[in-house]
């Protein structure tokens, strides 16, 4: 059973065609990776989901069509969305930031199990979302996505710029999350893609190249589809 | 395949001919005063749109604030004029430079922001040379009235109404020199950079070049192009006068160049010259009770001009957004494809 | 020293009135980057529906008729602030510049409208006789219109505030400034914030257009402009999108402009001009603005 369907999904901006007909699916209750070089488009991808580019083709959340729907309709019928650059409010206190993303009203069950995931924010509610630690920051990004009921998260490169330690938190955090909700995780850090992931999906070029069980890919493409060793090779 | 029909140039040229000779050609309604007045009007209307579409058209730049320059060529001319501190076409030129000099300087200010607070501030930039120009600050510029050109000071063969004629042949001369110093600018390589800063500013930083004096040369440009037609405007008017300096002038050209099409020259060249002659008009119809019959809460607003352009203007940018200019190729592709397509 | 007192309390005064203008102003445009020019015909709405309900339905001037008349007003110009928004510029979402050139469009009909309707002659605004004494504050005698000014900027302020701070609705705007499409992203539909920005901008600047009618001793279309203007000039200088920004650069500019003129009559709007130079060579995003990256 699949949550969510692409087919032939296209994005032009201006001139440029960012993607070419992407197709995948994300089956239910398990995390699909989505992985390839810097500027393949994988971030495009979840952008197009969400319909913060207009695409064209087909994308499918349980058989629901989402092309034409609009970014807060998107969103409120399940799809959570955590995005690359973090995108919380910098100038709204962490309670701030979380009640503005609860759809309904926010309960202290919810609450304490988000705090329960991520107990330094449970300390940190009246503070300044824009003076967290980079890693709070990731913590407080992927909080909003899980007080509400969702159908996927959405999340994009949620290990980008922070420091190892913190890394590791974020991953076990992701892991646990992981357990019980469907995902969508464009990621660069491979030991955490083969920790979570049940299915990998490769992009170049705005088209996917690979699509099957992170054990069917091979060692070689791992490198290559993350590290661009191949385009390297072409040039020298 | 262009766009451009193959025989504008030649169409152009007429009409130009046609423009010059028609004033001694017989008996026709441009061989009276009125109508050629009126036309010289418009016709500095026309070329100030031109240099108002090289800002926001060619250039992406939205500003409030041109009619600062039109009025300061306009009062420079007529202090220097009148204080007898230039020879009457030294005063031009002198008016010229020094309207330059001040869109330089606030060009320079202004675009240190962009966007919609470059709108703003420029908008504020024009109100203040409205303030000063109303406050008549040592008795140079007569506040609120004004001041007369001192007649005896210019060349007689613009002065009197029966001479409208040369002045009406100045403004036509005015025009276009300003659209051959336009297309000129369009077209060299400075234009196309004018133009890649509109689309994609970002791309024009990345060959390495400043994106502000580029967009600052063009600010200058238009600037100077706008002190010529006040000039040209005094000799016209006969006086200089704080409505020259309003932000209403600006938002005029806007509307001129918005319902011709930007970046098409002729577009706003026509725009601007279709709007001065109807807004006279109609101002002259509704004075003649064009709309008596009607009751007065209907006759009221339809008699200020401002009106109606107001609603086909919305009309225009939400349903036609390339303007007359823009409309007209739309149509002229869609007969070129068909051409194409039966001939395959 | 009274002099001295008379002439910051009567350029708060007056800082007051620019705020009216510039509190809607500058949420609008940080929420939705709009430049609105229909501002000034919010404030031209605000003023003739107060005097119509001051005249026609109210026949006496008390002080409370006239809040009740300005309440009224603010009131029409939220209503038509908000007709104007659902009806052109949701339209044009994401086209700012035509978005700014559709204002510009409905500040021109409905400034032809109200001259075609009503003329360009400054028709009188009851004034309660309250408004004509003076209080002494320490030993300055105020003009007492000055002080509901300030009182009404005062009390809109905190207004604002309590709304943007308690309120669902604020969390959702001050986000909204912040980031759109993020609170999109959440599942809001940020479009509710925009109307309500909108109708609030257009209640600020509709109690506005009836206190300049008070300052100004009369109605007309024509008064709008200066006042838009000045609201564009406190928004460049607080910073788009702060209204506490607004609200100094509002004070600021009153007080600047009203010495300048006591010195030198008329010097006043050449040195705010001045001014807005200054600020923009040292700090192009404003006082209170975020730096634009």
């Amino acid at each position: 059973m699949n949550a969510l369907e692409l087919a032939d999904v296209s994005v032009r901006i201006n001139q440029a065609q960012i993607l070419h007909g992407v197709s995948f699916t994300a089956p239910k209750n398990q995390v699909t990776a989505l992985l390839g070089r810097n500027g393949v488009g994988k971030s495009s991808t979840l952008k197009a989901i969400m319909s913060l580019y207009s695409p064209t083709g087909s994308i499918k959340l349980n058989g629901t069509e989402l092309i034409g729907t609009p970014t807060h309709a998107i969103a409120a019928s399940g799809v959570a969305y955590v995005p690359e650059d973090r995108e919380i409010f910098a100038t709204l206190s962490v309670k701030e930031n979380l009640s503005l993303a609860s759809r309904s009203k926010i309960s202290s069950e919810k609450m304490s199990r988000v705090f329960e995931i991520f107990p330094d924010l449970s300390t940190r509610q009246e503070q300044r979302a824009g003076t967290l630690s980079g890693g709070q920051q990731q913590m407080l990004s992927l909080s909003r996505a899980l007080l509400n009921d969702n159908q996927i998260l959405l999340v994009d490169e949620p290990t980008k710029g922070l420091a190892p330690k913190l890394v590791t938190e974020v991953a076990d955090a992701l892991a646990e999350v992981a357990k019980r909700e469907t995902m969508i995780l464009v990621e660069q850090n491979l030991a955490l893609v083969k920790r979570i992931a049940q299915k990998i999906v490769v992009m170049d070029q705005g088209k996917i190249i690979f699509e099957g069980a992170p054990e069917k890919l091979s060692d070689s493409v791992w490198v290559q589809s993350v590290l661009g060793v191949s385009n390297r090779g072409k040039h020298s | 395949m262009t766009l451009r029909w193959k025989y504008s140039r030649y169409f152009l040229i007429v009409i130009v001919a046609a423009l010059f000779a028609a004033p001694i050609l017989g008996t026709n309604p441009l061989s009276k005063p009125g109508l050629q007045q009126t036309l010289a009007v418009a016709f500095v209307f026309g070329a100030l749109a031109l240099t108002y579409d090289l800002l926001f058209g060619f250039t992406g730049l939205l500003s409030f604030g041109h009619a600062l320059f039109f009025a300061s060529g306009l009062y420079l001319t007529c202090i220097f004029i009148n204080h007898s501190v230039f020879v009457w076409w030294i005063a031009i030129i002198a008016s010229i430079l020094l309207t330059s000099l001040l869109a330089f300087l606030v060009g320079a200010a202004s675009l240190r922001t962009t966007g919609i607070t470059f709108a703003m501030v420029t908008l504020a930039f024009g109100e203040a040379g409205h303030v000063i120009v109303n406050r008549n600050f040592f008795g140079l510029t007569g506040g609120e009235n004004g001041i007369a050109l001192n007649a005896e000071l210019i060349p007689q063969i613009w002065v009197g109404v029966v001479n409208t004629k040369y002045l009406y042949w100045s403004a036509l001369i005015c025009l276009i020199l300003t659209y051959l110093i336009i297309w000129w600018v369009t077209e060299s390589s400075a234009g196309r950079v004018f133009a890649a800063l509109r689309d994609n500013e970002m791309r024009v930083q990345v060959l390495g070049l400043n994106t502000r004096n580029f967009k600052l040369l063009s600010f200058v440009i238009a600037g100077a192009l706008a002190g010529l037609l006040g000039s040209m405007m005094l000799l016209l008017a006969g006086s200089a006068a704080p409505r020259f300096a309003e932000s209403n002038i600006t938002i005029a050209l806007l509307l001129m160049v918005i319902l011709g099409g930007a970046v098409t020259r002729w577009g706003a060249v026509v725009g601007g010259i279709a709007y001065s002659f109807l807004t006279t008009r109609m101002q002259d119809l509704t004075q003649n009770g064009l709309f008596a019959g009607l009751p007065k809460y209907v006759s009221g607003p339809l008699s200020e001009p401002a009106f109606l352009l107001g609603i086909v203007f919305i009309l225009v940018v939400m349903f036609a957004p390339g303007g007359l200019s823009g409309a007209y190729y739309k149509l002229r592709l869609r007969s070129i494809s068909k051409k194409y397509s039966s001939s395959k | 020293m009274s002099t001295f007192l008379l002439m910051t309390i009567t350029g708060i005064g007056l800082g007051a009135l620019y705020f009216l203008v510039a509190s809607g102003l500058t949420l609008i445009y940080g929420l939705m980057g709009v430049l609105n020019f229909a501002h000034g015909a919010f404030l031209s709405i605000g003023a003739f529906v107060g005097l119509w309900f001051a005249t026609s339905i109210m026949k006496e001037a008390t002080i409370p008729n006239f809040i009740l008349a300005m309440i009224v007003g603010g009131l029409a110009a939220g209503f038509f602030a908000l007709l104007m928004e659902q009806l052109l510029i949701t339209r044009l979402y994401d086209r700012h510049i035509d978005q700014v050139l559709v204002t510009v469009g409905v500040a021109l009909v409905v400034g032809a409208v109200l001259g075609g309707w009503f003329g360009n002659d400054l028709r009188l605004f009851p004034t309660p006789l309250w408004f004509l004494t003076g209080i002494n504050f320490f030993g300055a005698i105020i003009p007492a219109d000055r002080i509901i000014y300030i009182a009404t900027a005062v009390g809109l302020l905190i207004g604002n505030w309590a709304l943007l701070r308690f309120t669902r609705i604020g969390l959702i705007i001050r986000a909204g400034v912040e980031n759109r499409n993020m609170v999109n992203a959440l599942g809001i539909n940020v479009r509710r914030a925009f109307s309500t920005v909108f109708f609030l901008g257009g209640f600020a600047a509709g109690i506005g257009g009836v206190l300049v009618s008070v300052y100004s001793s009369g109605v007309s279309p024509l008064i709008a402009g200066t006042y838009l203007i000045y609201g564009f000039v406190v928004v460049v200088i607080g910073g788009m999108g702060s209204v506490t920004g607004s609200f100094v650069a509002a004070m600021l500019i009153g007080v600047i402009k009203q010495f300048a003129n006591y010195y030198v009559t008329g010097l006043g709007d050449f040195v705010i001009a001045l001014l807005l130079a200054g600020v923009l060579l040292v700090r192009p995003q404003g006082l209170f603005g975020k730096r634009i990256s």
